[in-house]
């Protein structure tokens, strides 16, 4: 009876064991190239995009989190705005090759051939959405997995550059539309950003003035 | 008797050079009729009680601008973790301070130089650590128009500007030497923490603007 008992955890841990390793698996190469496939048809497919933002920014150290709230915008081809309302207002507009924030008291004009960091920032949010990050492979190497409702491609940099501030990018893609849920941002400090998009509007016209750098 | 008298010149010397060093301009007090020998009562808002902060921060160091949303937290009786990121989340700073060192944990590569994290070390240990307890001032002055009390404690080299009507702490300047002077602001308190702490160190033209968001 005892051992009949220790039979059936053994087999029930295997299963466990196979089920979890079935999710961690990267998907074959014609598999990932499939859902690379899908992915970039639906971004040649969005025009514009709207959404509401919760970041989340974990903090390995001292355990602690730090979140902001905001609402997303993006237009064809580069053109994104980061609006932030919580905790206090802040905003990002990039327009090409510029970049323009206001905070409380101050406007700053950033020109994206002379910044990196924003540059790179840039690069990630808007390969990101477009999904152009995937093919990315100057920068970064990419393993696709499939989750029961997303599907996962985990970015490692291969750039000297993005390694310096990031370990690591894991993209969530909706299996029905095929756009970014979610993004996560690991740094080589070990803390981590993770950026969720809710209320998305795909193609409902956002307006150009959204993007203007005064 | 030569052992002696030798001693009391090389304090008196060294007396003069921290006096010279000392970056409070006189001309702005008032020496108080009043003794300082009543030692007054006043800590920095990070102690007593203290567990963990938010804020909305800047940063401007020579040509950098720095901003986003920093964390600081109690870690122990002697330590505290600083965490100071930008606005989409990635770090600038993460370190550990104590009271004479500090522990690096991340530092963006840019400002990673370490002749300025250990004026940052200087400059959160006034922030964190100080407190009157056990301290004697040596003068007590009144600062001209706002009739603030500032008392000089010479062997820690520190002046402390106490708003006596509120009774809290308002200012407090800190020095070792001429270029390593450092200035601590404490603005508009609320529930006995201030809104606004400003951190300047005018000789390398660094400010570090703290406005509290939450606990």
């Amino acid at each position: 009876m005892k051992t009949a008992k220790i039979l059936v955890f053994i087999m029930a841990l295997q299963g466990v064991c196979m089920f979890l390793q079935a999710q961690t698996k990267p998907l074959s190469p014609t598999d990932a190239m499939d859902v690379r496939k899908k992915i970039s048809e639906a971004a040649k497919l969005t025009l514009c995009l709207e959404a509401q933002f919760t970041q989340t920014k974990e903090l390995s150290v001292i355990k602690e989190k730090i979140i902001s709230k905001g609402n997303f915008y993006f237009k064809k081809e580069k053109l994104l705005r980061w609006e932030y309302t919580d905790p206090f207002p802040y905003l990002i507009i990039f327009n090409n090759d510029k970049v323009f924030v206001k905070d409380e008291d101050k406007e700053n004009h950033i020109n994206l051939q002379s910044n990196k960091v924003f540059r790179e920032v840039n690069n990630i949010l808007i390969g990101a959405v477009q999904g152009s990050l995937l093919s990315d492979t100057k920068n970064f190497d990419c393993s696709i997995f499939d989750l029961r409702d997303e599907y996962q491609a985990t970015m490692i940099p291969v750039n000297l550059r993005i390694k310096e501030t990031l370990s690591e990018i894991i993209l969530y893609f909706n299996k029905s539309d095929y756009t970014v849920d979610k993004l996560i941002m690991r740094e080589v400090s070990g803390d981590y950003t993770r950026i969720e998009f809710s209320g998305k509007k795909i193609n409902q016209n956002v307006p150009d003035a959204k993007f203007n750098i005064p | 008797m030569f052992q002696m008298r030798s001693l009391i010149s090389l304090n008196l010397i060294f007396i003069l050079f921290l006096s010279a060093c000392d970056p409070v301009k006189k001309s702005t007090l008032s020496l108080s009729p009043e003794t300082a020998t009543k030692s007054p009562v006043w800590s920095s808002p990070f102690m007593n009680g203290f567990e963990k902060a938010l804020f909305r921060t800047s940063l401007d160091v020579a040509d950098k601008h720095l901003t986003g949303i920093s964390i600081i937290k109690k870690t122990s009786d002697s330590s505290f973790h600083f965490t100071f990121a930008n606005e989409i989340g990635l770090t600038y700073f993460d370190m550990e301070f104590y009271r004479d060192t500090y522990r690096p944990d991340y530092i963006f590569d840019p400002i990673n130089k370490k002749s300025f994290l250990k004026i940052l070390q200087s400059d959160f240990s006034i922030l964190f650590f100080s407190e009157s307890a056990g301290k004697k001032p040596l003068r007590k002055y009144i600062q001209n128009g706002s009739g603030e009390a500032v008392y000089l404690y010479l062997g820690i080299n520190l002046y402390a500007w106490m708003d006596t009507k509120q009774n809290s702490l308002t200012e407090l300047v800190g020095w070792s030497n001429y270029f390593d002077a450092v200035i601590v602001g404490f603005r508009e308190y609320e529930n006995g923490f201030p809104n606004e702490i400003r951190i300047m160190n005018p000789k390398i033209h660094m400010t570090l603007t703290f406005n509290f968001l939450g606990h």
